[in-house]
């Protein structure tokens, strides 16, 4: 049903209608959230309840190589000849349990204290004690080896009665060998994810998991294994991160929260604007020389950012090149404090950005600008529109539309933009409590902290700060930008 | 009534073309002084570097132009190094080897044609570089083992010996299959792209003198300087982690595009999610690891290329972009007529995946150089273990920097160079990869 | 060369879409079947399943006498021909052609002698050297057919192969598939939305909707007897008219009554009625448009209309009339069965008076649709 009235509302009145539609819907969504989440979560209990529930099911009515599975994993699948998988779940057990022995117990039982026994140093023999970091990260691991070992020993089971399955049908089961050739075909996305997820899950969810842990520690400078112990102390960090006070980094985190923020708005939108600015100028028709003008700002994207940055950082230097010479001009009788002064350090961070920022912009822009429809253009103008009805009518909310998710992925990369930064400023000026400074970003904080204070509790907090602020707005705007979802509009 | 018309429209018209003109001529200003501002500090940084930190200051000045124009940085780079010598020979062995080889091979090709039963040749040439690279390997263990270092040299030759033997098989058998005698028995059979044979030659001619580069290393390593064994750790780190990374990606992307399975979905939002943690979150834990591999300080190269290829699977975003617009009927149709998944990936997929390869490649190669915290963390104070970005930056960034300055200029201009000659040489698969990845979000 | 049998065949996606309900049908070896509908109604689906693209929900596909329903695509032995062409881009039309024999492990020689042989069947043989994107529509069609032919397969799949071409090499592509079915003599499935295309190529029509096989027959059986509205009004163009009709039965037999005029069934059909038990009720009757005739002897048994529109389609005129209760018909006049002065006197807005014989009128039952006579 086409709503009429809605179709003849100006746009202020179009603009006030939907924002009252989207928040009077607002608490519906919230709700409807929680409805999705308590599902999902009655979901996974109910599908626990039915897991549990196939493991007696099966155990009563499997056939002795069944049961024997439960206790010897793979030990069916042997005896139904299929050698290659049988081995591989008997060798994962053993693994497992030869670790669980010889290592993980130890740590995974010292985990609720991460340690008691401290290093002493008896005479001129240091007599080392707990190491909490050891316990800590090994007590991690193994409990993601307890995890996967459980996962594989239903898998384990749950293979076997499909087996039963399969031969009380007189079927003929898969041999090694066929095994083998489907992990080329139909069990490819196995062979192709089995290394890509290992390491993911070494590399990236290991290291997260413990560093969220750590949050929860006074893991810091005062406490450095193997020399000192440390222990949980519940949410005492993020108090501290967040509160005011004289021993508290609050005031600090919002300044800095609130100046990512702003950097991040002007380095993704001013960027935005110009990049297509720059863009439609040399793509205008009538232009020469277009490959030409795209190499050369195209240049700041070639040379790695360490030397331009770090030359430009320098050329903006109290005794750099700017200064001199807008002196030896007499164009200015101070120094300007590039570096020094607070307004002046973010003033020229975004300025730099700039630079860096416009050639890629303008090379998406490029792209899109020619994938708009000429058609489109030719029925505006015999409508009678100019060039910047044309712009403000197709280009503009073309281009918005197309691009809508690549500003919230450029938002969030510009919120992590930690070589701009650190090449140029390092934080500074410096000045603020917690060893921040006036430039620091939530990010170049956190690296100062890890690097040089060695303060890994405050750290790790920041680093879940920085995750809610965005995860808070990538659920935003997934709500509410439209071409987010749906992508088909335009075409 | 109509002359009127045209009268009237004429001077409008006329106005049009003079706007027209006023507009370019205002974006022509406008582009000029931004290619001015783009390029300025390029130009000052080249022109810094030939400052001679002997002669005048090696530090910040308040003059653009050096006194007295000199290579005295660019030495220093290599002092102490016998760089142009060694690169020099490898190169000259390389050419010579490339020469000879291109020459062999393109005889082999022709004779193999040549012949009736032609698998049959390829085949014994296949069987005697096998034989020779088992033989080889088991020359070169042995000689490990032993620590002889003469045997160890005999063995690296035989192996390099034996790759080219591979090579050239493999060379000759895409030759044959090319442009086989069957082929052309066919009517109207036209060889479409000429150029094809010769870029097929430049290609061998260039893998030779890569693996005469290796050989030369390995007969008689280079002595390095500071600078120059930061070079070759940073190429050696972008060279793995190019290959590695680039596999990585696209069997990820490629699972996530083309193949349905369970846990699919979870993938995708869990890499969604973990995406939107900092990065070096988890920096200490990464180092802790790496120590525990015994890959930081000195031995930093291995240990930076695990990292940089271990979680590079999450970055399979635009690549998987690029699949989804292969149309999966041909995936389909090569099912039927008989493929396994694999060789749909690697048949049918692959080949017509190139611009995003070389995308892949290009980014992956990249990024290493400009990496500073990573890599200042993994070295961790030990020259030896550091890339170029962390050696320059420290040259930048100690007390000693009024000495030092000009010869960062310097060490950048050769990282900038070669770096950037790559990139707008290959940028139009960058400009490829980029629009498709913002479009798609 | 198999035949095959799908029984009880079912598709479900997730989230309980069912695209293809209860699919039972035997193809005799060396058939040509040919599933048509309109989009959506599980024809390319249910040529999916046989080819393995999609799995089975439910029920048992058989190919030959080995059930296939488990069985990779690439071991059914069958070859399928795509609406896009699905022409591997960078390979040439040679190796194209051969893909699958190398696959197989053929002989250089056998290869050689397969790809030449279907090429030179399909007239494509000086195109051998060229990639599929220096080709025209009609010659990518022929290497998308050469390359299913050359593997010689049981089955032949062909997915709405000509629906990318333009009318004129529509035209001339279905005939030489005729020519080349005559040739290579194996089992067809051919799927397509396009009713004359499946009249002119198949042995048997199978016509879906909506997941539900709606009638199986010869193209004969279809046009003349159709089981159902729907199948009445998808096959023949222009589509065949309903017009409201009441169904008497008198003691010597039915007859229908509509817009005043008294059709008196033969009894054939009033047999059939009888066997039935159908007694008085509503009915929809169905007249093709090319079974109509136009009446200007002033017959009172002829109905009335006014003509709308008059389309004149050279050797036939298409008469849109509407009837006095505003139901709009069509009628296909050949141009030479009219008078000069009958020509002129079809102006806009003019009545005219239409009748058609017995013989040809079909009979629904208005509530469930089906036929009555059937």
């Amino acid at each position: 049903m086409v709503d009429l009235n809605y179709l003849k509302m100006s746009k202020p009145q179009k603009f006030a209608y939907n924002f009252g539609k989207f928040f009077k819907a607002l608490p519906g969504r919230i709700g409807g959230g929680f409805v999705k989440l308590g599902r999902a979560i009655a979901g996974f209990f109910k599908a626990f309840g039915l897991s549990v529930a196939d493991l007696f099911t099966t155990f009563k009515n499997g056939d002795w190589k069944t049961r024997l599975s439960y206790l010897i994993m793979g030990s069916g699948s042997m005896a139904r000849g299929q050698w290659g998988r049988g081995l591989l779940f008997f060798l994962f057990q053993t693994v497992f349990n030869l670790y669980m022995v010889n290592f993980g117990m130890a740590y995974l039982s010292k985990l609720g204290t991460l340690g008691t026994v401290a290093t002493e140093k008896v005479g001129r023999k240091t007599v080392y004690g707990d190491n909490s970091f050891l316990i800590l990260l090994y007590g991690v691991l193994t409990l993601f080896f307890v995890l996967a070992f459980i996962y594989t020993w239903r898998v384990n089971i749950k293979q076997n009665k499909i087996a039963q399955q399969i031969e009380a049908s007189g079927k003929k089961l898969k041999s090694t060998k066929e095994d083998l050739q489907s992990l080329m075909d139909s069990q490819f996305h196995k062979t192709l994810l089995a290394l890509p997820t290992l390491g993911v899950f070494v590399f990236t969810i290991l290291p997260i998991f413990f560093m969220i842990l750590v949050a929860f520690t006074n893991f810091d400078y005062n406490h450095q294994p193997p020399a000192k112990l440390f222990t949980w102390v519940g949410f005492e960090n993020f108090k501290q991160l967040l509160s005011s006070g004289s021993a508290s980094y609050g005031d600090t985190f919002r300044q800095v929260l609130f100046w990512t923020l702003v950097w991040a708005f002007f380095a993704t939108f001013l960027n935005y604007f110009l990049g297509m600015f720059v863009a439609i100028m040399i793509n205008k028709k009538g232009i020469k020389l277009k490959k030409m003008w795209r190499t050369i700002l195209v240049m700041t994207i070639a040379i790695p950012q360490f030397v331009s940055l770090l030359y430009v950082s320098k050329m903006f230097a109290a005794d750099g090149l700017i200064n001199t010479y807008l002196l030896k001009w007499g164009i200015i009788h101070e120094k300007i404090p590039f570096w020094t002064d607070p307004g002046w350090a973010r003033f020229t961070i975004i300025l730099i950005n700039i630079w860096i920022g416009i050639p890629y912009l303008m090379l998406i822009a490029t792209g899109i600008l020619m994938n708009i429809p000429a058609d489109l253009y030719e029925s505006a103008r015999i409508d009678g529109a100019n060039a910047m009805q044309m712009y403000g009518k197709i280009t503009l909310p073309y281009m918005l539309f197309v691009t809508g998710p690549y500003l919230l992925t450029s938002f969030t990369g510009n919120i992590n933009n930690f070589n701009v930064i650190f090449l140029l400023s390092q934080g500074r000026p410096m000045g603020l409590a917690g060893n921040a400074g006036s430039t620091d970003l939530l990010i170049t904080w956190l690296y100062r902290m890890t690097v040089s204070d060695t303060n890994y509790k405050i750290a790790a907090v920041i680093g879940i700060m920085v995750f809610v602020v965005l995860a808070v707005i990538n659920l935003v705007v997934y709500n509410l930008i439209p071409s987010v979802k749906n992508e088909e509009d335009f075409q | 009534m109509a002359e009127k018309n045209t009268l009237a429209a004429q001077p409008k018209l006329r106005s049009k073309k003079g706007h027209e003109r006023r507009t370019n001529g205002t974006i022509y200003t406008v582009l000029t002084i931004m290619s001015i501002i783009w390029l300025v500090p390029f130009v000052f940084l080249v022109l810094q570097s030939f400052r001679s930190y002997k002669l005048e200051k090696g530090g910040m000045v308040d003059y653009l132009l050096p006194k007295h124009f000199s290579l005295d940085n660019y030495a220093f780079l290599f002092e102490g190094s016998n760089f142009f010598s060694w690169c020099g020979k490898a190169i000259l062995v390389g050419l010579i080897v490339a020469a000879a080889a291109t020459l062999l091979i393109h005889l082999c090709g022709k004779a193999l044609d040549k012949r009736e039963g032609e698998d049959k040749g390829a085949r014994i040439l296949m069987i005697g570089g096998s034989l020779l690279v088992a033989f080889a390997a088991l020359v070169a263990l042995t000689a490990a083992l032993q620590g002889f270092a003469l045997a160890g040299k005999a063995g690296t030759l035989l192996i390099a010996l034996a790759l080219f033997m591979l090579v050239g098989f493999l060379m000759a058998k895409v030759y044959l299959k090319q442009d086989s005698k069957l082929l052309r028995s066919i009517p109207g059979y036209v060889v479409e792209d000429k150029h094809e044979g010769a870029k097929k030659l430049c290609t061998l001619a260039l893998e030779f003198l890569v693996l005469s580069i290796i050989i030369q290393h390995m007969l008689a390593p280079m002595t390095a300087s500071q600078y120059v064994r930061w070079y070759i750790n940073t190429l050696t780190i972008a060279l793995f982690t190019a290959v590695l990374q680039t596999a990585i990606v696209l069997s990820v992307s490629y699972a996530l595009s083309r193949l349905r399975f369970k846990g699919r979905k979870l993938i995708m939002n869990s890499v969604l999610v973990l995406g939107l943690f900092p990065g070096f979150l988890t920096m200490i834990t990464l180092y802790f690891l790496l120590k525990q591999l015994g890959l930081t300080q000195a031995n930093a190269v291995p240990g930076l290329i695990l990292i940089y290829c271990a979680s590079s699977g999450m970055g399979y975003y635009i690549s998987k972009g690029f699949f989804d617009t292969i149309p999966k009927s041909l995936d389909e149709s090569a099912r039927i007529d008989g493929a396994t998944r694999f060789q749909v990936f690697l048949k049918i997929i692959m080949p017509l995946a190139k611009p995003i390869v070389i995308y892949t490649v290009l980014m992956a190669f990249m990024a290493p150089w400009g990496d500073y915290v990573f890599a200042s963390y993994v070295a961790f104070g030990d020259p030896k273990g550091y890339n170029v970005a962390v050696g320059l930056y420290n040259w930048v960034n100690t007390n000693d920097f009024q000495n030092y300055f000009t010869r960062f200029c310097a060490g950048g201009v050769l990282v900038a160079v070669p770096i950037t000659a790559l990139f707008l040489a290959l940028q139009k698969y960058y400009v490829e990869g980029v629009t498709g990845g913002a479009v798609k979000g | 060369m198999a035949s095959l049998k799908l029984e009880h065949v079912k598709k479900v996606y997730d989230k309980n879409v069912v695209a293809v309900h209860d699919f039972n049908l035997e193809i005799k070896d060396k058939e040509f079947i040919v599933f048509v509908g309109p989009s959506g109604c599980g024809k390319s689906t249910t040529l999916r399943m046989i080819a393995g693209l999609e799995d089975i929900s439910d029920g048992t596909l058989t190919i030959g006498d080995r059930v296939v329903n488990d069985v990779e695509p690439k071991d059914r032995d069958i070859a399928m021909v795509f609406q896009n062409y699905a022409l591997y881009p960078h390979i040439t039309v040679y190796e194209n052609m051969a893909f699958s024999l190398r696959l197989r492990k053929m002989s250089n020689e056998e290869v050689h002698r397969r790809v030449c042989q279907a090429a030179e069947i399909l007239g494509i043989t000086e195109y051998l050297a060229r990639k599929p994107k220096n080709l025209s529509g009609g010659q990518r069609q022929r290497v998308a057919i050469g390359r299913a032919i050359v593997r010689e397969p049981q089955v032949f799949l062909m997915d709405e192969p000509l629906s990318n071409l333009d009318a004129k090499l529509r035209n001339q592509m279905r005939a030489e598939i005729i020519l080349l079915r005559k040739r290579i003599d194996t089992t067809f499935i051919y799927v397509t939305h396009d009713q004359t295309e499946a009249m002119t190529l198949g042995d048997r029509i199978v016509i879906m909707k909506d997941g539900y096989i709606q009638q199986v027959g010869t193209p004969q059986e279809v046009f003349e007897t159709p089981r159902n509205l729907f199948v009445a009004g998808f096959i023949g163009s222009p589509q065949m008219n309903f017009l409201k009709a009441k169904l008497v039965k008198a003691s010597d037999g039915y007859q229908a009554e509509l817009y005043g005029i008294k059709v008196p069934l033969s009894e054939e059909k009033c047999a059939k009625l009888a066997k039935k038990g159908v007694g008085s009720q509503d009915v929809i009757l169905g007249v093709r448009p090319e079974h109509t005739m136009l009446s200007f002897d002033g017959n009172a048994n002829t109905i009335e209309g006014t003509l709308r529109v008059n389309e004149m389609m050279g050797s036939e005129l298409h008469l849109h009339v509407d009837l006095a209760d505003g139901t709009s018909v069509i009628l296909r006049i050949p141009t030479l069965e009219l008078t000069e002065a009958q020509r002129a006197s079809l102006a806009y807005g003019s009545k005219l008076r239409f009748t058609f014989p017995e013989k040809v009128a079909q009979l629904f039952d208005p509530k469930s649709e089906e036929s009555l006579l059937f």
